[in-house]
């Protein structure tokens, strides 16, 4: 068996003995990941919020008893928040509400210029709209920056399926922001290529 | 074939190889090292990497890393009852020394009152057995 490195391991241990250093030092290692981990999977403030305190409280529980070899503690965290957010996004499709979420899609606007916030505004639009799965695929490769492997083993399949929802995920986005690609980008404007 | 595959680690993984499985990337670099016009594979999935890196991330606010760290694991401290049996074994101990040193003391000067007596006594000894034989 291969063994795990761990680059949290040390940290870890130390949070776990009630270090206070190693306690900010973790928070500031892991809260801003998770925090837009949950953003991006929920598109929602405040319920990221409350998915990233929540999942922090579960890592200082964990902490003193963390078996350091089995998987990173990164990857666990993940684990944890994800499993936070899926509740949520399950309990979602349970309550039908009178408003629906906001989904609307604001299509193109080529004549109003592509400011860095608007663009971001956008893209959060456009990941939103996403199906929870392709989402999902693209937020821990793309954004949480994890290995394919990693990724799969959250989502509990195999890297092949995997590689199809980053695919269709990517192709979803390009048609969503296609007005926003840069002139002479080859494949602005029309969508999917392949 | 080669080529195929190039497509689809790009529009799975996008233009930053580092995103990509680690076990194609070299695969990806020869394939474009022999085929340069591949390269613009790499380029198209560059403009929605862009695109999806102007999405900024949420910074924590103050509140929210305040109240994690509000409850982030404590050194333990000592409870009235841990502090009580603490100073009570402190204090056993700190009995048990001074006995010791009180003994050792004891004992040393018994010892040596005790050897005054014998040499005194084999003095005294020794005087007798003088004093027969002299007369």
């Amino acid at each position: 068996m291969v063994a795990i490195v761990d680059p949290d391991e040390d940290l870890v241990r130390r949070v776990g003995q009630g270090d206070p250093a190693a306690a900010q030092t973790l928070v500031a290692r892991k809260l801003p990941r998770i925090l837009a981990l949950a953003q991006r999977m929920l598109g929602d403030a405040a319920e990221a919020e409350d998915v990233a305190q929540e999942a922090m409280l579960k890592a200082w529980r964990q902490a003193p008893k963390w078996a350091p070899g089995k998987a990173r503690f990164d990857t666990w965290l993940h684990r944890v928040a994800l499993n936070l957010c899926y509740d949520r996004l399950r309990r979602r499709r349970e309550i039908p509400t009178d408003t629906p979420p906001d989904r609307r899609d604001e299509g193109p606007a080529p004549d109003r210029g592509l400011l860095a916030a608007e663009t971001g505004v956008r893209v959060d639009a456009a990941l939103k709209r996403l199906p929870d799965r392709q989402r999902e695929a693209i937020v821990l490769c793309h954004y949480q920056e994890l290995s394919n492997i990693e990724a799969a083993a959250l989502m509990e399949i195999s890297v092949e399926a995997l590689e199809s929802l980053l695919s269709r995920g990517r192709r979803a986005l390009r048609q969503a922001l296609s007005d926003m690609a840069p002139a002479g980008s080859p494949r602005a404007g029309r969508g999917d290529g392949r | 074939m080669k080529a195929e595959r190039l497509h689809e680690l790009a529009d799975a993984y996008g233009a930053d190889l580092r995103r990509w499985p680690a076990s194609e990337r070299a695969f990806a670099e020869s394939l474009i090292a022999a085929d340069p016009s591949l390269k613009s594979v790499l380029d198209e999935a560059a403009t929605l990497d862009a695109l999806l890196n102007a999405a900024p991330a949420p910074v924590p606010s103050a509140a929210l890393t305040a109240r994690v760290l509000a409850v982030a694991p404590k050194r333990k401290a000592r409870s009235r009852l841990g502090r009580a049996v603490w100073y009570l074994g402190a204090g056993w101990a700190a009995a048990a020394c001074a006995g010791v040193v009180a003994g050792v003391g004891l004992t040393t000067h018994l010892t040596a009152d005790a050897r005054a007596d014998a040499v005194l006594y084999q003095s005294s000894l020794t005087g007798v057995d003088d004093t027969e034989v002299l007369g």
